[in-house]
């Protein structure tokens, strides 16, 4: 097994394209705190405020870091098809599962460390602006901030799934933007028509959607004015329903992967 | 040695490869002759289980899956250019190298060993083909594997890399090793390989050494000259002989050993100016023994236009 890591890791390490999408992430995720800080750098800063400085925008419906990591997730299997390298990668490591599991720790392990770095990076450019960081340590920030690091994991191991599921790197993507942006929310708008009430059980099942509960600073649902009740799981709750999602398109994509032709 | 046992594949109703049964030998090239669409590419993935199907393929007693650092002990070349676009050739052979425990000291001497060594940081999508070959091998050997199992390794090769492969495969071969290569030029084979495997359509032709493959797949024939070869065709054909004209006029036969041809000429006061047996090259063999194998033929050019004669022979 340490073989098939160091495999990954060299393999991750020596594209260029890794460097960029990470650095493309923390950049675009530093820039919220830094383009607030120059617009509001006066006014008090609150934790709820502080939630979105630290997560770059992410709960705000933004999730740069994520993203961009997504893609490297992407590639690290998609490329493998994309430029036949997984020929060469199987004559050099043909125990397939080794492989998949490599890749699932490795470039899990980079996204944890990549978004701690960008949560560090975006406290400091808080602190420079404010002088301070209210309620960092304490719940439910805490929570979220950490419901924001698994949040962009689980968001990139979808990615590495649809990418071995597809066996390439376009549809993968079609697929990880698409849903979250068009599918689900077509699902959550038309879920308030009467005829349509039927989807509002659904709603709380959505993995995108139930995901980005877990770095929300305010769980509470919003009511009134005839939105439906959506009977909503709590932070890990609906956290799990994002990363059972995951499991199925990684556990698909596995078991195709190992019976499939190379 | 390789030890391949009922190798086969389906691809729906086709059947690529079908029930390939061989041994690879050490110490010498066993080369992998097929038209295209036979199956040896399919072949070669199978023995790796790059592809699923049915059968078993052992090296050195080992399957292929089963074994840990295969590098060290099965060296391989498939694709062309299988090489991400921005990463240099030797880090492709670093990512590699690292599932085995190559170290970065021998993927350094593969690239001098193969000729890349002044171009190594480069990107292999600026590599010509037979760059990109090259870099193939250097993968191929990085774990400085007994065994070598090639797909169209001249593919792409000038002249002189030609040559160049045709004398590491032999040199390596020389060493001990167990070499496999397909290729589809068959003149290349002849100089290179000692044994041959045969397919086409997925069916072993033939399998066994390079002699044995041209005399049973060529008809020996008897070229005869004479000032009176028309009145000859008569007792040949009478002796059980095939006849046909050469272009030149000289009487081909089959059927007849050049010593029964000769005597019969002799008893029927036939005068001779040549008398020779005419052997088959290894591609005249090949196409004999594949010919009716081929999963795609083309059609025959068409005929070139008539051009107009001016002598005013046509019109007499």
């Amino acid at each position: 097994m340490l073989d098939a890591l160091r495999y990954e890791w060299t393999r991750l390490t020596t594209l260029r394209s890794t460097y960029w999408l990470i650095g493309l992430g923390v950049l675009a995720a530093l820039a919220i705190p830094v383009i607030a800080g120059f617009a509001v750098g006066d006014e008090e800063m609150i934790p709820e405020a502080l939630a979105i400085m630290l997560n770059g925008g992410a709960a705000f419906g933004i999730p740069f870091l994520a993203v961009f990591m997504a893609i490297v997730g992407i590639f690290a299997t998609g490329h493998e098809y994309r430029h036949g390298t997984i020929q060469p990668t199987l004559t050099a490591l043909p125990q397939r599962s080794r492989l998949v599991l490599a890749k699932l720790l490795v470039v899990s392990g980079v996204t944890v460390v990549v978004t701690f770095v960008s949560l560090a990076l975006n406290a400091l450019a808080v602190l420079v602006f404010w002088g301070e960081l209210p309620g960092l340590f304490e719940d439910p920030l805490r929570a979220a901030l950490l419901g924001y690091v698994a949040y962009t994991l689980v968001y990139t191991l979808v990615g590495l799934g649809l990418g071995l599921l597809f066996r390439g790197v376009p549809s993968a993507l079609v697929v990880i933007f698409l849903a979250p942006l068009v599918i689900e929310n077509l699902i959550f708008g038309l879920s308030f028509l009467p005829a349509l009430d039927w989807l509002v059980p659904v709603v709380k099942f959505l993995p995108f959607s139930s995901g980005a509960r877990l770095m929300a600073f305010d769980l509470s649902e919003m009511s009134g004015m005839g939105m439906p009740d959506f009977d909503y799981f709590g932070r890990w709750g609906s956290g799990g329903v994002f990363a059972v999602f995951a499991a199925a398109i990684i556990a698909g994509a596995w078991i195709l992967f190992k019976k499939r032709d190379a | 040695m390789i030890t391949a046992k009922g190798l086969y594949k389906r691809y729906r109703k086709t059947v690529a490869v079908d029930r390939l049964t061989f041994d690879v030998r050490p110490g010498v090239v066993t080369g992998f002759l097929g038209p295209n669409g036979s199956g040896k590419s399919t072949t070669m993935r199978l023995m790796l289980g790059l592809d699923h199907g049915e059968g078993e393929t052992l090296f050195d007693g080992a399957k292929f899956t089963d074994l840990r650092r295969p590098m060290d002990k099965v060296g391989t070349l498939l694709e062309a250019k299988p090489f991400h676009p921005t990463r240099s050739a030797r880090n492709h052979l670093r990512m590699l190298a690292s599932a085995n425990g190559v170290t970065d000291k021998r993927v350094d001497e593969v690239m001098e060993l193969v000729g890349l060594g002044t171009v190594k940081k480069k990107k292999p999508k600026g590599y010509s083909l037979g760059m990109a070959q090259r870099l193939g091998l250097a993968q191929a050997l990085l774990g400085d594997p007994r065994i070598l199992l090639l797909d169209e390794p001249t593919n792409g090769l000038d002249p002189h890399g030609i040559h160049w492969m045709r004398d590491m495969l032999k040199h390596l071969a020389a060493e001990g090793r167990t070499i496999f290569v397909s290729s589809h030029l068959l003149s290349e084979m002849q100089l290179m390989s000692d044994e041959l495997v045969v397919v086409g359509r997925g069916k072993m032709i033939f399998n066994g050494d390079v002699d044995r493959f041209v005399r049973e797949f060529t008809q020996s024939t008897v070229i005869v000259r004479s000032p009176t070869a028309e009145g000859f065709v008569p007792a040949l054909e009478t002796a059980g002989a095939e006849v046909t004209k050469g272009a030149e006029g000289e009487l081909v036969v089959s059927g007849l050993e050049i010593g029964a041809v000769g005597h019969l000429a002799f008893t029927e006061g036939v005068e001779l100016s040549e008398l020779s047996t005419r052997s088959a090259s290894l591609e005249e063999a090949f196409m004999s023994a594949t010919g009716s194998s081929e999963e795609f033929v083309a059609a025959e050019p068409p005929a070139a236009p008539a051009t107009e004669k001016t002598d005013g022979a046509d019109h007499a």
